[in-house]
């Protein structure tokens, strides 16, 4: 059974593709003086033209069963009230009627019918009828539906609209129980529902909870011992607080966050990598571990652009908290650019709804929200904010915007140093260059292929994309002649040279061209390695360097798959592109041999310098000094209100909305936002304020979800109408309140909620409990949680001893430009995995890590086939499990011992005797060979075992 | 409306199971209602269907109609005229409309073929014998002028939204035939243009995600599902770590009896082994004759590539698998077809997939399977009518082109709608995306405005508020 799918239900969150143009509703009613005879000729062309065609063609769509668009078209009334774009029809004027509008085909925007033009004949019918007042007997069988309009006031009852108020902590019958006001909520309510608490989990399980979820790493058995034995009463206390100071917590709960940021280093289409992105990264982890009061956190986000910086230092800070707004999954090739600025701000206003305020604010885009108080008005009040405020420059392809980060005083001084280093040899090279060039010139003429060292990749075997005119104008190429793009279809054009490598590793690839002064000095080149995409730029007007042929594109890795290929492309060049050939060559030939037939007879001292000169500035340029940039917005030069867009379309504007909030959610007097900003300033107060009864609300819902697993609202992105309600409303406020109270400390809340007796009860509980509540939501016993993907990977890591624990910086090599292809290999901690949207690390994918394209603040769970056969058959798995037991070999020596430490390092506990007879079983046929291999596949099995993917 | 349900074990998932790999792993059990219940509860198509899965045959990049199946003599007559159209790529960046253009008639020749006197080109001479059998949609259109946002459009009902792809929407409605290999099944997908989005089953559970095998930069011989099989171990190896794991697992599940979601954990490694034990023989085509192989033009040069990866479609179909993609594509930005400046080009991907495709048809029909099997061949769009830039190619056509169908109850041998005389813009009997996505989905038993899922407080669909079965071209 599916479920019960109402067309109500559905919101029109496309723009519609049939529907145009905003009307003024208002419908002159052309009063003429009619014979009778005129009557009864209009109402015979109604019945005999008008009728059948609304019957046939219209009312499929337009009648009782279904309204697209609002409309209805059976009866004269409801053409009058019309639809989302106003009435179908003005009686008397029908040039000026949608409906004729429509039928016309006139609108590429309007067409009706959808499926096909109607005959002339018919169209010229309706106009006359129109023209002639719309003669129509037919009424409507009730009372037309008002349009309605969202009551606001009335909206306020709805749970998470109401203030946030102060609970009075409930009393409960056995006040020995709880140990924090958090007990007494949940032990209240269980009471009243007859039910009791079940025991506390052990220490042990404790530990291990606690290491998890404050860091999402498990305690290593000297932890768990310490722990164990620490009989003081605040043992658990300082344990709490020493995981709470750890940097590992920053990295762990920076992580949630991310998720709900939708945050990632590439964009879907195109695959193009955001370099500054770690930036924000490392911005939210720091946050994280300085604990930043939240609504800081919050308004840096949205604005820290235009807030008040203490020094350079907090400026840039706040310039990379903005980087929030911008990565998002945008379609930076879409031509309509005004679109695309307003799916951009789509973008942002579905983020921050869903992210900070559990709002599914884009359903207000096109029409009012059809469940929650949102009006169409307020989702324009918000667009006109970020419609005021820049997020690309526009292009064929649009780009993000990146701005240069202050740079310290020490930052400044080495840049000064490399520039003009870069200057000095820029000159000698360029000098010697143009000596070079005269020699090489002498003594020109074709070379056959053959006789190059390497493996060489002609024009003739390039795959071309575009038209590529052959061409032997200069006769230094390699074979028979080069290509060249006519200087024509620039974007259109490409070459791809493919080799089929026999043997993997690295190779120097260089490209042959031929120079001249038409050339373009920027032609694009894309080198598909086993590293990623490498991008380079070259300029043909230089003479190639080598030998005036030949120019080295790099040393890179290539496998034997067939991805080894260099792109020569016409994207944005501005000259004629030129290509002649594409070597291969391995990089130990390479340090001997220049892939110049003449290299030995010629070579000048000019040649040897030269050589020298540009080895030492390829170096030079490797270790260039980055220029720190962070992905930011900026406000426009003049910030506007926005008008509706009648149906979110771009092309039908209604009336303009003062740029403003969400009324619904809105208590005080809010500032007036002045006409020469964006208003995101005053967002970010208005989102930060006290009185939002939603900010708070959601976010510590957010953090009750993290650690118990399921949120007090289960729907933790969603607080409208259609979300759950909160399981215990009055717990909810009070933590609301108090963490409103403590300055919105992220980790003083986490403490009190981890404190609680509540947290730290066991998972099992008794029958009759789990019966009266199987999927908990009192808060009997403790959730079961299942490793999220980032733990499941840092664990395995952690406990083969390869996992590199440094913090923050990029990740991702300097030349990798695009995401495609891109091959992880990185042992650090999850969170700094390159974040790629089209190719997540195999693992994280597998194992459900969020979707970094909208805001995700509930992982799914799901148990599918691909993690089985990952667990049992990926390379990583098999690797780690193989350096975990040769790490442990040789820390103990007896089989009881290893077998006590592996399942202590793994499971947090000592393998029950089942499970030691099982092993030993195991162990029992292997001699010294095969031993080793039977402790990896121990260690396989743990890391595949079910008390391994899931925390008590 | 999204209560939690009691999480239900796997006896009695099984029974309710209409789904299959993954599936019976119970996918999403822990997230609560908003995954599970309507997985568990879903229980095949809503009313009888003609078909049961598809092949969907996908020429990346947008093959030209007016080249191939959509004859315009008028476009022959006026060959070289310049005239105003209402360009998509010009409007969409300028709002200019009636920009001037030079017609530009087909390279290719056309011919009566078949009994019905289908008017085709001399491009797919392969395809052209099996007119008879195919169902013609000359009127589609689209959404998106650029690759990349008309290709999610083409897969996912949406451009700019993350949605679930139409693989996955029938995976989530019908469930698959073989527990043994996954329901949705993409071969040689494009890296580029969306990549895994194209096969992603979005805010569906993750069961419904479409499994890859190859990618387009690989050659089909090479390409196989991730982690399928372990070079590094032996077989007796791979089942020793796999008993030694189901033997640790049993261990640990006695604390916790008949608790659902450990149970389909273990259920999940004795799928995956099964998989691994079964899946390796439908993806070896050692097995089948010289004639098949040379039907498919395996074993020629050209056609070498897509024959295999069409023969692996057919295997895939008859061992159950529900939606089959086969991407004839690369990962670049100009993707196969996309000929801008060399129109000719053309002539060396219909070498490449012409007689692939029509062994393909030849071989469904010949087993019986045609009959209900939908085969799909199309493009995220077609191509203009006129020169680009007055050039020698051809610009992305969003508002006019042809797909073509056959088998899964597609009325054979007809033409459906038109273009106007030049071929330019669909003009009668117009079929959009949305309608196509609705009407496959009516051949394989599901009410487009039924197969919903709740999502983030509301219900989604693949053809969000639009779509319309095109009836005229039902059997």
């Amino acid at each position: 059974m599916f479920l019960p799918a109402f067309r109500s239900n559905f919101c029109m969150c496309i723009a519609s593709r049939y529907t145009s143009f905003v009307f003024p509703f208002f419908a002159i009613l052309t009063v003429v003086a009619t014979s009778q005879a005129e009557d009864a000729a209009r109402l015979e062309h109604f019945e005999k033209h008008i009728r059948p065609l609304l019957v046939e063609r219209c009312l499929e769509c337009h009648g009782e069963d279904s309204q697209e668009g609002g409309l209805r078209m059976d009866s004269r009334d409801a053409m009058l009230l019309g639809g989302d774009s106003g009435a179908a029809m003005i009686p008397g004027n029908p040039e000026e009627s949608l409906l004729v509008r429509a039928i016309s085909y006139t609108d590429p925007d309007l067409q009706m019918p959808p499926d096909e033009k109607l005959d002339a004949g018919v169209v010229e019918a309706v106009r006359r009828w129109i023209s002639e007042g719309a003669t129509d007997p037919r009424q409507s069988d009730g009372p037309l539906a008002e349009k309605e309009s969202i009551d606001i006031e009335a909206g306020r009852e709805h749970w998470a609209y109401q203030p946030i108020r102060e609970p009075s902590v409930p009393q409960v019958e056995d006040t020995s129980w709880p140990r924090t006001d958090i007990d007494r909520f949940i032990l209240a309510r269980l009471e009243s529902e007859g039910l009791e608490p079940t025991t506390d989990a052990d220490r042990e399980t404790l530990a291990r909870r606690a290491f998890f979820a404050l860091n999402g790493l498990p305690p290593t058995p000297a932890q768990i011992d310490e722990f164990v034995e620490d009989h003081s009463p605040d043992a658990f206390e300082r344990l709490v607080d020493r995981l709470l100071a750890s940097p590992r917590f920053g990295e762990h709960w920076g992580r949630h966050w991310l998720d709900v940021a939708r945050f990632a280093e590439s964009t879907t289409l195109r695959g193009f990598v955001f370099p500054q992105a770690w930036r924000y990264r490392d911005y939210v982890i720091d946050a994280y571990n300085q604990d930043l009061p939240f609504e800081q956190f919050l308004r840096e986000q949205i604005s820290g652009d235009l807030m008040q910086a203490r020094d350079d230092r907090d400026r840039a800070r706040k310039l990379i908290a903005t980087t929030f707004l911008t990565i998002g999954p945008t379609n930076l090739e879409e031509q309509n650019k005004e679109m695309l600025n307003m799916n951009a701000v789509d973008e942002q206003l579905d983020t921050i709804g869903k992210a900070i305020l559990g709002q599914t604010i884009g359903c207000a885009r096109c029409h009012d929200h059809k469940f929650d108080a949102i009006p169409t008005t307020d989702y324009y009040a918000l667009a006109g904010i970020f419609r005021s405020t820049s997020f690309m420059e526009h292009d064929n392809v649009s780009k993000w915007i990146e701005v240069p980060l202050p740079l310290t005083p020490e930052e400044e001084a080495v840049q000064q140093a490399y520039e003009s280093q870069v200057t000095v040899l820029e000159d000698r090279i360029a000098e010697l260059r143009r000596i070079a060039g005269t020699l090489i010139e002498d003594r020109t003429g074709p070379l056959d292929a053959a006789s190059l060292p390497g493996i060489v990749v002609d024009d003739r075997q390039a795959e071309k994309v575009g038209e590529w005119t052959n061409s032997k104008h200069k006769n230094t190429y390699i074979g028979k002649g080069y290509l060249h793009d006519g200087n024509a279809g620039k974007g259109k054009k490409s070459l791809s040279f493919q080799v089929d490598l026999d043997e993997a590793g690295r190779y120097e690839v260089f490209l042959a061209y031929l120079a001249g002064t038409n050339r373009s000095s920027r032609t694009p080149i894309t080198i598909l390695t086993a590293d990623g995409e490498i991008q380079r730029t070259i300029d043909q007007r230089k003479l190639a360097p080598i030998d005036g042929r030949f120019l080295s594109l790099g040393s890179y890795s290539f496998e034997t798959n067939g991805f080894s290929t260099v792109i020569v492309s016409n994207e944005n060049a501005d000259g004629h592109v030129v290509a002649d050939a594409v070597i291969f060559l391995p990089v130990d030939e390479s340090n001997t041999v220049h892939p110049s037939k003449n290299s030995g007879e010629e070579a000048s001292q000019t040649h040897e310098e030269l050589a020298a000169l540009d080895a030492k500035f390829k170096k030079l340029q490797a270790n260039a000094p980055p220029i720190p940039k962070a992905m930011t917005v900026r406000d426009r030069d003049e910030p506007s209100d926005v008008r509706v867009h009648v149906r979110g379309l771009v092309s039908n504007l209604g009336e303009p909305v003062k740029r403003g909030f969400l009324q619904v959610a809105t208590y005080r007097d809010v500032k007036e936002i002045p006409r020469n900003e964006s208003g995101r300033l005053q967002l970010g107060e208005w989102i930060g304020s006290v009185d939002n009864p939603l900010t708070a609300r959601v976010y510590v819902n957010r953090v009750w979800h993290w650690l118990h697993g399921y949120g007090l609202v289960r729907s933790v992105d969603n607080f409208g109408t259609t979300g759950d309600q909160p399981s215990h409303p009055r717990l909810l406020d009070y933590l609301a309140r108090r963490f409103l109270d403590e300055g919105w400390s992220t980790k003083r809340l986490v403490r009190e909620i981890v404190l609680s007796r509540t947290w730290g009860l066991s998972c099992k509980a008794n029958e009759a409990t789990v019966a009266a509540d199987p999927m908990n939501r009192l808060l009997a016993r403790a959730h079961r949680q299942r490793l999220q993907a980032e733990m499941f990977r840092d664990t395995i890591l952690y406990v083969s001893g390869k996992l590199d624990l440094s913090m923050g910086g990029t990740t991702i090599p300097p030349n990798v430009k695009a995401d495609y292809g891109y091959r992880h290999a990185s042992v650090r901690r999850s969170i700094y995995v390159p974040q790629f949207r089209n190719v997540p690390l195999e693992m994280l994918e597998v194992f459900d890590m969020a979707n970094s394209s909208f805001t995700s603040g509930q992982r799914a769970n799901s148990t599918v086939a691909p993690q089985a056969l990952y667990l049992m058959n990926h390379p990583f798995v098999m690797e780690q499990a193989k350096v975990a037991a040769r790490r442990a070999m040789a820390e103990t020596p007896t089989k009881l011992a290893k077998l006590n430490l592996a399942w202590r390092r793994t499971l947090g506990r000592d393998p029950t005797p089942g499970e030691t007879r099982l092993m030993l079983d195991h162990l029992s046929g292997a001699d010294e060979e095969s031993e080793s291999q039977a402790w990896s596949q121990i260690y396989q099995a743990l890391f595949s075992s079910l008390d391994f993917r899931y925390i008590e | 409306m999204n209560d939690f349900q009691p999480i239900i074990s796997r006896r009695q998932a099984l029974k309710h199971s209409a789904c299959g790999f993954g599936y019976l792993a119970l996918a999403g059990l822990a997230q609560g209602a908003k995954t599970n219940d309507t997985v568990l509860k879903s229980a095949g198509p809503h009313f009888t269907p003609r078909a049961k899965r598809v092949i969907f045959l996908f020429m990346q990049g947008g093959p030209s109609h007016v080249d191939s199946f959509d004859y315009k003599p008028e476009l022959e007559a006026h060959d070289g005229e310049m005239l105003g159209f209402d360009d998509a790529r010009t409007i969409a960046k300028t709002g200019m409309r009636q920009s001037r253009q030079r017609l530009m008639k087909s390279l290719w020749k056309y011919g009566q073929h078949g009994q019905t006197g289908k008017w085709c080109s001399e491009l797919f001479p392969h395809i052209n014998q099996h007119v008879d059998d195919l169902c013609f949609v000359h009127s589609m259109h689209t959404e998106g002028v650029a690759h990349g946002p008309a290709t999610l459009f083409l897969h996912t009902g949406a451009a700019r939204f993350i949605r679930p792809s139409m693989g996955s929407w029938i995976l989530y409605g019908l469930g698959t035939e073989n527990e043994n290999l996954p329901g949705f099944i993409t071969i040689g997908p494009a890296a580029g243009n969306g990549g895994p989005r194209n096969y992603s089953h979005a805010f569906l559970p993750a069961a419904y995600q479409g499994t890859a095998i190859g990618n387009a930069a690989r050659a089909a011989k090479d390409s196989t599902i991730k982690n399928l099989a372990n070079p590094r171990r032996t077989l007796a190896q791979q089942e020793e770590q796999f008993e030694l794991i189901r033997a640790l697992n049993a261990e640990q599940i006695r604390d916790n009896p008949a608790d659902a979601e450990l149970e389909a954990v273990i259920e999940s490694y004795e799928l995956a082994w099964r998989m691994q034990n079964h899946a390796p023989q439908v993806l070896d085509a050692a097995g089948e004759s010289a004639a098949t192989l040379e039907m498919y033009g395996i074993g020629e040069e050209k056609t070498d590539n897509f024959g295999r990866q069409c023969l692996l479609a057919r295997r895939l179909c008859e061992a159950g698998v529900r939606f089959v993609q086969v991407t004839y594509g690369d990962n670049t930005a100009n993707p196969r077809w996309d000929q801008h400046s060399n129109m000719p080009k053309h002539k060396d991907h219909a070498l490449a997939t012409d007689k692939p495709v029509a062994g393909l048809l030849q071989d469904l029909k010949q087993r019986g399977l045609l009959e209900d099997t939908i085969v799909w061949w199309g493009g995220e769009f077609g191509r203009t009518p006129y020169a680009q830039d007055n050039g020698t190619g051809r610009d992305h056509n969003p508002d006019g082109f042809t797909v073509w169908l056959a088998g899964g109850g597609f009325q054979p041998g007809i033409s459906h709608g038109s273009t106007d005389e030049f071929g330019h813009m669909a003009v009668q009997d117009k079929v959009h995306m949305h309608d196509l996505h609705a009407t496959i989905l009516h051949q394989l038993g599901l009410d487009h405005e039924r197969l919903t899922y709740r999502f983030d407080g509301r219900d989604y669909r693949l053809t969000d508020v639009h779509g319309r079965i095109v009836t005229d071209i039902l059997a």
